[in-house]
């Protein structure tokens, strides 16, 4: 294949991939069954995955294929089993409630992402693969923090978490082709796994002490 | 082998307590870890200063006068906890506070937390670094859900999600800065993501993804670090945390998180001078030091003022750096020391107090602690006049040298901010501590038995503390010229 028209290509499938992950994103913010929205994390992560197999094949760089490899087995099937097993044998209710309804978080995601657009653009010269992918990116942690902060369950401020590291690792690979070195990215990964691990601890801890799953009920410690 | 040496050795003694049932051994085993790493940060401190800079792996590790600083605190704290912890936890067995398996997790997790911190200040990756100040918060945060309250749950999870979230954004920050990096290098692939290479391509970097990078740092590592506005899980997880944890989290994991931000304003001033990370430094420690004073004020629980007069001091060090002379650097660096020395004796104090009388709040322990318990409330009387900058401590001498640095800088205006926030905590730590450490005990009282305190551990930093407050050995004060030399190096 003609390199001008290969790099073309995946800059285009970079681009489809990254819009895709904010799809996703936008989904998690309105969808209300608890393990529906560990599965939309899942499908986001397949997509960034995606991503890095894409740069992996297009630019011949082996190590990234490590990278996509990490995070197919990682964030798409053990993070999202974790949780779901977590989520059955504690009987969490399935009900997400948020703190703003879903007319309002929509709207408030469109504004995020017209300021995640705003901020990309001084840098989109930049961005050595696909377009719009750093502006996605940015969107992404953008969103990712409102989603933690609209959310009471417990498990749906770890996929919040979740999210706004899809959007860095997206940003990672938008503005450096290669991402970051071996060593960094599995680091990463390293660190991700095992905070979730933490975090799953904690929220069954919780759930032992309060019977609930509601961090809003967390509010004794003041001043 | 000295960087990997420091690496390893508690990493090996964390997991060593795996298997041993005997808490005494554990206890023993910690203790005779951080003895060692302690005499091999002194064997650091000579190779930093006969050679400069020490690297280990091909530069993977990689030790100046800085980090060597930073090993010093790092091992005096955790050498002091250990030798705290072994009665203190005796005694909460013998309360029930706490099962023998969590404190077996203690035993574990505390070197692996002191490793992490290790390895945060002698990597030279600015990736790898990152990897490791997350570390810190996963080792130490279920250490802060260790009495399973339903207090200590909520501070863990506060800890956890917004340093977790803090930490993302610096993640964020280290991806600009990397991609920064790249922008020279036509291939887009990086001969080495080290700080060390950093430095030397720091002219080409590109100066606005620099920036922002830089500004997500200070955002994520002031998290962990506790600067205000983003401090609010810091209060929480410093009362919620066993005495132990309470003084490392305070005496050194904050500074660990400064020590990373600092590396940004190392190279941020680098590449695009001083003025912009030196004033957004200064900003923010100011407002957590005038944040921290009115808290201090109106206190009720203990380890909460004592958390919230640790946010004031890591707001001086902040400030002291911002001001970016050679002197109130020098004056920030040996605040952080003195403060090490100090903080954790007052979280140790508050341990025996909380074990004793079964409360942290000031009325209810009411007055006469200094009956009840004389040797803790003369150690802890000593340590609070120590904080609270009085002479003839250290710490009244660093904060003496920040305030008139800033003075001959000719910012006059941000030292008199300074010293009417630091006599505001000074007036709120003394009358707090006055209500109780004097006076006559409330009678019929329930108390638990009479403790053994923990006092070789207290005397240990207090005397320490004392000693360096005096004299300040030349091979030190070489060590924090050369730090402060690194940090200012672009003024």
């Amino acid at each position: 294949m003609n390199p001008a028209i290969s790099t073309d290509i995946a800059a285009q499938l970079i681009a489809l991939l990254a819009v895709l992950m904010l799809v996703v994103q936008l989904l998690l913010v309105v969808q209300r069954m608890l393990l529906t929205s560990i599965r939309l994390f899942a499908v986001q992560s397949m997509f960034l995955a995606g991503i890095a197999a894409v740069v992996a094949f297009f630019h011949g760089a082996m190590h990234v294929y490590i990278v996509a490899g990490l995070t197919f087995i990682g964030k798409v099937m053990f993070l999202p089993w974790l949780l779901d097993r977590q989520v059955r044998r504690m009987r969490i209710g399935q009900e997400i409630e948020p703190l703003v309804n879903f007319p309002t978080s929509m709207l408030t995601c469109g504004g995020l992402t017209l300021l995640g657009y705003i901020v990309a653009r001084p840098f989109t010269s930049l961005e050595r693969l696909g377009n719009n992918t750093l502006a996605v990116a940015i969107t992404l942690v953008l969103t990712g923090i409102f989603l933690m902060f609209n959310r009471r369950k417990a498990i749906t401020q770890v996929l919040a978490l979740l999210t706004v590291e899809n959007g860095v690792m997206l940003a990672a690979v938008a503005l450096t082709t290669y991402g970051m070195p071996l060593v960094v990215e599995l680091g990463i990964f390293f660190d991700v796994l095992v905070a979730v691990m933490v975090l799953a601890i904690l929220v069954y801890r919780i759930r032992e002490s309060f019977d609930s799953m509601d961090v809003g009920k967390l509010t004794q410690l003041k001043g | 082998m000295l960087l990997a040496a420091l690496l390893l050795v508690p990493a090996a003694a964390g997991l060593a307590c795996l298997p041993l049932r005997s808490h005494r051994l554990m206890a023993a085993l910690v203790v005779a870890t951080f003895g060692t790493t302690l005499a091999l940060g002194v064997g650091l401190l000579h190779a930093v200063l006969a050679r400069g800079v020490v690297t280990e792996f091909h530069e993977f590790l990689s030790a100046d006068a800085l980090s060597a600083w930073m090993v010093l605190l790092i091992s005096i704290v955790s050498l002091a906890t250990s030798l705290y912890a072994g009665r203190y936890f005796e005694r909460d067995l013998a309360a029930g506070s706490v099962t023998p398996g969590r404190v077996r997790e203690f035993y574990v997790l505390t070197p692996l937390f002191a490793a992490s911190m290790f390895l945060v200040v002698l990597v030279n990756s600015v990736g790898v670094m990152w990897f490791a100040v997350e570390t810190t918060a996963l080792t130490s945060v279920l250490l802060v859900a260790l009495y399973n309250r339903q207090t200590s749950l909520e501070a863990a999870w506060k800890y956890i999600i917004l340093g977790s979230l803090g930490l993302a954004l610096a993640l964020f920050g280290s991806v600009f800065l990397y991609a920064a990096a790249v922008g020279p290098h036509a291939t887009g692939r990086l001969p080495s993501f080290n700080w060390s290479h950093l430095m030397t391509i720091a002219d080409q970097l590109d100066p606005r993804l620099v920036r922002l990078a830089f500004v997500l740092a200070l955002v994520g590592y002031g998290t962990k670090a506790g600067l205000a506005p983003m401090h609010t899980w810091l209060p929480d997880a410093h009362s919620e945390a066993p005495s132990p944890t309470s003084a490392m989290l305070s005496g050194v994991s904050l500074k660990v998180a400064l020590y990373a931000l600092l590396r940004f304003h190392v190279l941020s001033t680098a590449c695009l001078g001083t003025a912009f990370s030196r004033d957004l430094l200064l900003g923010f420690g100011l407002f957590s030091m005038f944040l921290a004073a009115p808290f201090i004020l109106v206190q009720r629980n203990l380890k909460r003022m004592l958390a919230y007069s640790s946010l004031e001091h890591v707001g001086l060090i902040c400030t002291g750096i911002g001001l970016n002379t050679p002197v109130t650097i020098f004056g920030a660096l040996l605040h952080m020391g003195y403060h090490a020395l100090t903080k954790p004796v007052l979280f140790f104090a508050a341990g025996n107090i909380h074990q004793t009388y079964h409360t942290l709040d000031f009325r209810r322990i009411g007055p006469g602690l200094g009956k009840t318990l004389p040797v803790t409330a003369l150690l802890f009387g000593l340590a609070a006049v120590a904080a609270a900058g009085l002479p003839p401590f250290g710490l009244f001498y660093s904060e003496l040298t920040v305030i008139s640095g800033g003075i001959a800088a000719h910012r006059t205006g941000i030292s008199i901010l300074m010293l009417v926030a630091l006599i505001a905590s000074f007036c709120g730590i003394l009358q707090q501590l006055t209500r109780i450490l004097l006076g006559a005990p409330a009678t019929n009282r329930p108390l638990a038995s009479r403790p053994g305190e923990g006092v070789p551990a207290m005397a240990l930093l207090l005397g320490s503390l004392l000693i360096f407050s005096l004299w300040l050995p030349a091979s030190v004060q070489k060590l924090l010229h050369q730090a402060a030399g690194i940090i200012g190096g672009g003024a």
